[in-house]
């Protein structure tokens, strides 16, 4: 038990480093394949990683859609990475639409970005600036967009 | 002995990013999950070998400019959690590793890689640590890319089952080219997964007879994928080369089969409305890298993926009856030969300011999905089978959803749910019974000020038949968005048995800070499936803690 406390403690202590986004082959909304790297190369935005059957992933794009014509006015952008699979994937385009979502939407149907990233759950938020990695956060309740909204407005 | 060389490996690694200027090429993932079971008067006393276990999965991912490498580290210890395979009862072992180069116009991975063909009918690879899934190959992968409209992938490997690898060995190309023009975007795709495996004298039966063994099965699939403004459309169809029948973990040496699947889907939106349908039709698709892994109930050695195209539901009591993928062809205990069906599902914005809009508007979806057995002739006693190509045979499961979010002011927002469904137990599960059912759901999230949150649910199910009526109520506090608390109960008050009236309850919480989450919690878990991404597996009735942890640095 102390030797789990002393891991938890020891690793939120650990600064986290500035790591890169790995430039990984994805697709458009429509299956084309895409690089990723051609959507983050030199500016500062927001990835959201999301699927169509994870509720708090639609509550949070769906909270951030609500606002997202006046942040884009500061410089605000975000991404939304569906992590749908061949199971769900035919939902996307059909929820995206019928919820007027303003994003842009890529899709990662093998998981090969939660594997290189390591994160278990979504909804997970990476800030990206200039291809590096400066702020992440994994969860979403009501009100926690701010949170982001507030992080992206000091890291730009 | 062994452990230390591990743990030693382990070290290395983490002091490696620690005190290395490298830190930023070394990406390591931790994740744990620990279980302690305890006796309970409703799930009964825990009668396994170790009552703690636990999961851990030690990730390194190490980048140099064109090159990458990584390892992942596997711990069972000192077994691995209720329900999971026993191949993965090891206290400490390599789960994969790769070596990869990569350029603009190549990729080359040598090791354990991850691959899907299309939609994964004909190959899928991919690890689900909750499922205790991990089927990625162990071999040889190259791609190319010539163009950015054309690319190409040969593989080959042996599937990853446990710390070992299947003796079924996979070939796999594909191709996939980019038709499109400025109006019509047009994909097409062709894929080709053989699986060579010798003939096995001790569990094959009827091989004198065995005309039909052919050591390779192939499979070849083709794709097109066409989209145009509001609308689009996909076709896959797969063909399978005779396989062998399996039997209670006997090959049947002299009866082999051929196997195809058809799957198209179709859509239109625009905004503020979404439409969507799927038509799947699968006969004897199921397709292991070695043949008597054929039915296993750890869904160990698939090569290809083959999710219940229904909906994913969210409520407990909805996910008490669920369908799973009928693919495979049996003669015993029962004729099965596949499945055919659809899936639908319709978003739709209610525009705000109108009647049933109100203020802020209101979204509707609503989902329905029918499965049915392929209608055949089956010749049980010759094993002999006729099947037909578009004709519905017994009805599986049906399911009708509905649900409406209404955002009723700034700080409130509800969700409701209506499920009406049929679900034939006796087919899919292979025991007996019907079930039909009804769930209502309602949600409320509530915002306070600051970063405090909470969510309230309640729901209620109604049968007449199996274990009768159950309510489910749970609520979730949130202090920040760093720390939340939850509690939750799932009540059978309708059971005919008044001794099986049980109640299934849950409570802990968790605290994520950068990405980094840590969860315990409390609970009496009842015997059912557990369902990820369409693929499900049995779980026992068992109580006790659980602590998980998922980190990355």
């Amino acid at each position: 038990m102390k030797k789990i406390v002393i891991l938890i403690l020891l690793t939120t202590s650990i600064t986290f480093g500035q790591k890169k986004l790995p430039n990984l082959k994805l697709q458009d909304i429509n299956g084309k394949p895409v690089s990723l790297y051609n959507f983050t190369k030199n500016k500062t935005l927001v990835l959201s990683f999301w699927a169509t059957w994870c509720g708090p992933c639609v509550n949070e794009l769906d909270a951030i859609a609500d606002q997202y014509e006046d942040l884009q006015d500061n410089g605000f952008e975000l991404i939304a990475i569906s992590m749908d699979d061949s199971r769900t994937k035919s939902r996307v385009k059909a929820l995206v639409n019928g919820k007027d979502w303003p994003y842009t939407i890529l899709l990662d149907p093998n998981q090969s970005l939660k594997r290189h990233l390591n994160f278990a759950n979504i909804p997970y938020v990476l800030i990206v600036k200039n291809g590096e990695i400066v702020y992440t956060h994994s969860g979403y309740n009501p009100g926690s967009e701010e949170e982001i909204i507030e992080k992206f407005k000091q890291l730009k | 002995m062994h452990f230390k060389k591990y743990i030693f490996t382990i070290l290395f690694l983490v002091s490696f990013y620690v005190y290395s200027q490298s830190s930023q090429k070394l990406n390591i993932g931790l994740e744990t999950i620990m279980q302690y079971y305890v006796d309970d008067p409703v799930t009964g006393n825990f009668n396994g070998t170790n009552r703690f276990r636990s999961n851990n999965y030690f990730k390194f991912d190490y980048n140099v400019s064109k090159f990458s490498f990584g390892l992942q580290l596997e711990s069972y210890y000192p077994q691995a959690l209720l329900n999971y395979s026993p191949h993965l009862d090891k206290k400490i072992g390599i789960g994969t590793y790769y070596a990869a180069y990569k350029n603009k116009k190549l990729a080359v991975t040598l090791g354990y890689y991850y691959e899907q063909f299309g939609s994964g009918l004909i190959l899928r690879n991919w690890e689900d640590r909750q499922l205790g899934i991990n089927n990625a190959l162990r071999g040889i992968r190259l791609k190319y890319y010539p163009t950015n409209k054309l690319n190409f992938t040969i593989l080959y490997g042996q599937q990853r089952v446990g710390f070992k690898v299947s003796e079924g060995q996979i070939f796999g190309f594909d191709t996939n080219f980019d038709a499109s023009s400025e109006q019509i975007s047009l994909l097409m795709g062709l894929s080709y997964v053989g699986r060579y495996q010798n003939f096995k004298p001790l569990y094959t039966i009827d091989a004198d007879h065995n005309r039909d063994f052919n050591p390779l099965t192939s499979a070849i699939s083709g794709r097109i994928n066409i989209a145009q403004g509001h609308i689009y459309a996909n076709l896959e169809g797969v063909w399978k080369s005779k396989d062998n029948l399996v039997e209670l973990g006997n090959i049947i040496g002299n009866k082999a089969f051929y196997g195809n699947a058809l799957q198209l889907e179709a859509g239109y939106s625009k905004k503020g409305f979404g439409f969507t349908t799927t038509f799947r039709r699968l006969e004897n698709m199921t397709f292991y890298a070695d043949r008597q892994a054929n039915g296993n109930t750890y869904n160990e050695l698939i090569i290809n993926y083959l999710p219940a195209l229904t909906r994913q539901q969210d409520y407990s009591l909805a996910n008490i009856y669920v369908y799973s993928a009928q693919a495979k062809l049996s003669f015993n205990p029962l004729n099965k030969a596949g499945e055919i069906g659809y899936q639908t599902d319709i978003y739709y914005k209610i525009q705000k300011k109108t009647f049933l809009g109100g203020k802020y508007g209101t979204k509707v979806a609503l989902n329905i999905s029918n499965w049915y057995g392929l209608a055949a002739d089956f010749l049980t006693p010759y094993k002999r089978i006729n099947t037909k190509f578009l004709a519905f045979g017994k009805a599986y499961f049906k399911d009708f959803t509905l649900e409406v979010r209404k955002k009723l002011n700034k700080n409130n927002k509800m969700i409701y749910t209506f499920i009406h469904s049929y679900y034939n137990k006796a087919m899919v599960e292979e025991t007996h019974g019907e079930v039909k059912s009804n769930v209502v759901a309602a949600e409320w999230s509530h915002k306070f000020t600051g970063y405090k949150s909470m969510r309230a649910e309640l729901q209620h199910l109604w049968t007449k038949e199996d274990k009768g009526n159950w309510a489910a109520a749970l609520a979730e506090f949130n202090f920040n968005t760093h720390l939340g608390i939850f509690m939750g109960d799932m009540y059978n008050y309708g059971n005919p048995d008044e001794n099986h009236q049980n109640h299934y309850y849950n409570f802990g919480g968790s605290y994520t800070k950068n990405g980094n989450r840590y969860a315990v919690s409390y609970g009496r878990q009842r015997e059912g499936l557990l369902c990820v991404g369409g693929v499900c597996r049995v779980v026992s009735a068992a109580t006790g803690f659980t602590f998980s942890a998922n980190i990355s640095f």
